[in-house]
């Protein structure tokens, strides 16, 4: 590469190709008869929730149709178990329940939904613990908490939850480096960070974390290239923009990174070709960090794009309609 | 070949339990067929239990269920060399474990739980296997806290202590083993089964090597905090703040000595007398102000501290 092209690459800030990811999104659940859309059927309700969720942050929430998603969401309920499969004729579990919901309340369809029953599946999940499963057979992990903390909000039945017990939990989960594991006696882990600090939020109980330790071990994830990883001593990926992010926004915290240089870190991780991003430069795309990526813009006010509530991960508006909006804190929405 | 595969995966929608309630050894194969494709198809796994529990196990006496599920641990390890973040691997895994029958021996005899003691030490020897070749992979961790709460014959807590300082010395940077090893030693002093004082003083001894090692690497500043804690002697601080400082000499843009040597002055602040207050404070600001310097990315961090003081 000669001198002055690398001047040229450096003189143009990369930015969001947002058309490119739109229709990257749009593309992805064309073809059915891909081998690699079947391998993938167990997250389908959650990547049409992460799909549908950038979308709605870029401002094209019409760039997928509408009544197709609520047909194929309404199409993954379990009716023998009171829940949402994650691909029809799947059982019900706690993740695409949740993802279901949340797509349920951005297309405004709620009136689809048997909550009564959806409301009764979630709760026979808490264990005397606190803590939930994911389905009937019992695996346990705080995300599990967090689902089901998120969508008993969503569908404003959070008074059924005995949050004594749950807000227990989260408790014995935290760490002496300040963060948060998926049980207890778990190693912190960014995303169990995000999944029990936003629970608590949630619940109003944000004075269980200590707070100025867990800004530093967050802040710490920032490594010299911008990008952030999820726990000491581990490499960066795209992801955990969010996810140390959204932590950071609801306790206020979210300068004491670089988001200068993780802006740069998520935009280089974008496919310039087909679009997408993926979860480090030069790898392959997929809709999960696409979605992760756009989220994390968000919160670091990316000119153009739309205000995402940390603690829902859903669009700001959305959750502000339904009264739940928490004390989070974003950088402020820059001029393009 | 994908093609048939393909067929596979979409047959597969119908085989789901609640669609026919066939509980036969030919939906079983068919359930095995499918995992080997695909492991992460969770419905899956949920019909193959079913199939066991409602179906096969019916006719079966103690050992052979015993028999079938310490196959179906093999069957799984080959998964889980191939696919080793899959969580549903995992589950069914513990599943297993769970459901290993009592026996050989009868109630009250020595071998009443011996097929339960030869799986759950199996399952150790496995994760651990696991261990060795991604030593930072967390679920392994999990797995493996999982399986030491659930052994028949419990190990010796302190084994813990060995086992970590093998992991910590293989590689100090590994933080899940300094995090378990924060986690026993906790519980080890709590229980009054290690003399408090001289194991810390152990542990101390432990993290000089490692900070000289590599002075950069935050588990070991990270585990040190921990040790000092939040109601350390004046002593215990003044000691770690000398020792930190002469490797910051040798080092003079090791960050994570002087983020460490600022914390520890903050602490000691607390402790201090009105005179040493203005000196230490003084002393913190010249610090932040250093760090501002060798560590930009958080430079609104160290200001932010500066403030407070
Ligand atoms: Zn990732």
């Amino acid at each position: 590469m000669s001198t002055s092209s690398t001047s040229a690459t450096q003189a143009l800030p990369p930015t969001l190709l947002t058309d490119l990811h739109i229709s990257y999104i749009q593309k992805l659940g064309e073809n059915k008869d891909d081998l690699t859309y079947h391998l993938t059927s167990h997250l389908r309700l959650n990547a049409i929730y992460w799909g549908f969720t950038a979308c709605c942050i870029m401002g094209h929430p019409e760039a997928l149709n509408r009544e197709e998603m609520i047909a194929f969401v309404m199409s993954c309920w379990d009716d023998e178990a009171g829940g949402f499969g994650a691909h029809p004729d799947h059982d019900a579990h706690l993740l695409s329940t949740t993802s279901a919901i949340q797509i349920l309340v951005m297309q405004d369809a709620l009136d689809r939904l048997d909550i009564d029953r959806v409301v009764k599946f979630i709760l026979s999940l808490q264990q005397p613990s606190g803590v939930f499963a994911g389905d009937a057979f019992g695996e346990i992990d705080t995300r599990f908490l967090y689902c089901a903390v998120n969508s008993l909000s969503l569908l404003g039945r959070l008074d059924e939850l005995d949050k004594e017990k749950t807000v227990r939990y989260i408790e014995r989960c935290r760490n002496y480096d300040g963060g948060f594991g998926s049980s207890v006696g778990a190693e912190s882990h960014a995303a169990q960070v995000f999944v029990c600090v936003a629970a608590l939020a949630i619940l109003d109980r944000l004075d269980v974390v200590d707070i100025n330790t867990l800004k530093f071990w967050l802040c710490e994830r920032q490594l010299p290239n911008g990008g952030l990883n999820g726990r000491p001593e581990k490499l960066e990926d795209v992801c955990y923009s969010f996810w140390v992010l959204s932590a950071l926004s609801i306790l206020n915290g979210v300068p004491w990174i670089d988001g200068k240089k993780l802006e740069a870190f998520i935009l280089s991780a974008q496919d310039p070709e087909g679009g997408g991003i993926a979860d480090r430069p030069g790898d392959m795309v997929d809709v999960f960090h696409t979605h992760f990526g756009i989220a994390g813009l968000s919160i670091l006010g990316y000119p153009g794009l739309v205000d995402l509530d940390p603690v829902y991960c859903m669009p700001a508006k959305i959750i502000e309609a339904r009264g739940l909006r928490k004390g989070w804190k974003a950088l402020e929405r820059r001029q393009a | 070949m994908s093609n048939v595969l393909l067929n596979r995966m979409k047959s597969a929608r119908h085989v789901s339990g609640k669609k026919q309630q066939d509980w036969s050894q030919d939906a079983f194969t068919l359930t095995t067929r499918l995992l080997q494709v695909n492991p992460e198809f969770y419905t899956i796994w949920n019909y193959r239990r079913n199939i066991l529990t409602k179906g096969i196990f019916h006719n079966s006496s103690p050992e052979a269920i015993n028999h079938i599920l310490t196959d179906e641990l093999a069957m799984t390890m080959s998964a889980l060399k191939s696919h080793p973040k899959v969580y549903w691997i995992w589950n069914h895994r513990r599943w297993c474990l769970e459901n290993i029958p009592n026996g050989p021996g009868k109630q009250q005899e020595a071998d009443f739980v011996g097929w339960k003691q030869i799986a759950w030490s199996k399952e150790l020897f496995v994760v651990e296997k696991m261990l060795d070749s991604d030593a930072r992979n967390f679920q392994a961790w999990d797995y493996r806290r999982y399986v030491l709460a659930g052994m028949p014959t419990p190990r010796p807590e302190s084994a813990e202590l060995v086992y970590t300082s093998r992991k910590i010395e293989a590689n100090f940077s590994n933080f899940s083993a300094w995090h378990q090893r924060s986690k026993t030693l906790t519980s080890l002093w709590e229980h009054g089964k290690l003399d408090e004082a001289k194991s810390r003083e152990q542990e101390f001894e432990l993290l000089r090597n490692a900070m000289y090692t590599d002075p950069n690497d935050q588990s070991v500043w990270i585990y040190h905090r921990w040790l000092v804690g939040t109601d350390g002697s004046a002593e215990l601080l003044e000691r770690e703040i000398a020792a930190i400082q002469e490797l910051l000499d040798e080092q003079p843009d090791s960050k994570w000595c002087v983020e460490s040597i600022i914390r520890y002055k903050h602490l000691l602040l607390k402790k201090s007398s009105s005179a040493d207050v203005k000196a230490l404070s003084e002393e913190c600001r010249g610090l932040l102000g250093r760090l501002q310097e060798i560590d930009p990315l958080r430079r609104r961090r160290y200001q932010d501290l500066e403030l407070e003081l």
